[in-house]
């Protein structure tokens, strides 16, 4: 398992290495625009002025044994569950991940929506119909927060649970034009708002898309930790149990020479 | 001569990264061509064709909207999807097509979504249709 964990996690790495790439070119676009002094304004980036209807989406695991992974991301969404219960009227839940939906099931919790085909490796097509329908509800008005609970993956020996807002947007990174920056070289076509227009849905799907590599990572970390830990401790366990039985052995060996003995003795005289 | 260097990447990998001779890539408002030497440009690109020029020979993708920078004879595209036209089903295409169409639109927003998704499904009928 162990090492099943860790072939798992390499190749995970390199799917969130590949989507880095992605990122820092759509930052640098974000830059690029605002540096080109357009002011970055755009509906999904401005929060609505009353929260009616809010989505909290938990990204956990679909399997255990991967120690306190699952049960780390559930305490942070019970918590942020209750805290979203009492600012805003409408909260509906949705869970990616068996384990997180046995757990609202074990606390009588309603689960809006369920995913369970999110593995290992959650490719960007799945995550984008998902982003889609986040974004067109909240077009539309039947949304006006979202909320993600993920495991964050900062390095092998440090993940932890983190829960983000991604609708309103916020800010986007590089938003911040830099200091001296009066003219870009960039031609913009068709226009730089239009352009604007498409950057800040694509940041919000690959935001999303980023927390489930994240996820699907820190899974596969935590795991692999997890499984070490199991084949030290029943390695150490064959020791005791090997040791326990030699014992027992030689003294049944020293117990029937002993007798053996004896009844040699016994003869002599 | 000189070359350019293209580079298409979406969020699960860098499709290609290559020398080339000439770029023609879709819009959102029509098609633009990119020889080497091009003047630095940010543009947002529409559903459809991506043609590369590498030594003489033609070599076409699907881009899925999306942006492209040019700069300093490197052109990099940004987009969801990025596949060989060759690669494209022309059923699966019509499905989407038909999808889109019996979408409920009321509102301008949701007008404007299902306008998109239909460019979208008809740009790739359009190039599985040509594919070979």
């Amino acid at each position: 398992m162990e090492l099943i964990a860790t072939a798992r996690f390499k190749k995970a790495m390199d799917r969130a290495h590949a989507a880095t790439a992605y990122t820092r070119r759509i930052t640098q676009l974000v830059a690029d625009l605002a540096n080109s002094g357009l002011e970055v304004k755009h509906p999904l980036l401005e929060g609505r002025e009353t929260t009616k209807r809010a989505v909290l989406l938990v990204l956990s695991a679909n399997r255990g044994l991967c120690g306190g992974y699952n049960s780390n991301v559930q305490r942070a969404t019970f918590l942020r569950l209750a805290e979203m219960q009492a600012q805003v009227p409408e909260v509906s839940l949705e869970i990616s991940g068996k384990r997180g939906l046995a757990a609202a099931k074990f606390r009588n919790i309603a689960v809006a929506e369920a995913y369970t085909h999110f593995e290992d490796k959650p490719s960007f097509e799945e995550v984008e119909l998902l982003a889609n329908r986040y974004l067109e509800s909240y077009i539309a008005g039947n949304l006006d927060r979202l909320d993600v609970v993920y495991m964050r993956f900062e390095s092998v020996s440090r993940q932890f649970v983190t829960v983000e807002t991604l609708l309103p947007l916020g800010n986007l990174e590089g938003a911040q034009p830099a200091a001296g920056a009066t003219q870009s070289q960039y031609e913009f076509l068709p226009s730089a708002e239009s352009i604007l227009e498409e950057v800040v849905p694509t940041s919000f799907k690959v935001k999303l898309f980023k927390s489930f590599l994240d996820a699907a990572v820190s899974e596969q970390v935590a795991r692999m930790v997890a499984m070490k830990a199991a084949t030290k401790s029943a390695g150490d366990r064959i020791q005791q149990l090997s040791m326990a039985y030699n014992r027992a052995r030689q003294s049944q060996i020293t117990g029937e020479i002993m007798e053996i003995i004896g009844g040699v003795e016994a003869l002599k005289n | 001569m000189a070359q350019l260097q293209c580079i298409v990447v979406t969020p699960e990998s860098t499709v290609l990264d290559e020398q080339v001779d000439f770029v023609a890539l879709p819009l959102d408002d029509g098609e633009i061509g990119i020889a080497p030497g091009h003047s630095p440009m940010i543009g947002r690109l529409g559903f459809g064709e991506l043609r590369l020029m590498v030594a003489g020979t033609p070599r076409r993708f699907y881009v899925d909207g999306g942006f492209v920078q040019v700069a300093s004879n490197v052109v990099s595209v940004l987009t969801n999807r990025a596949v060989a036209v060759e690669s494209l089903d022309a059923q699966v295409a019509a499905e989407l097509l038909n999808q889109a169409r019996r979408r409920k639109a009321n509102g301008e927003e949701l007008l404007a979504l299902r306008d998109r998704l239909e460019r979208q499904a008809r740009a790739q009928m359009r190039l599985a249709a040509h594919a070979h």
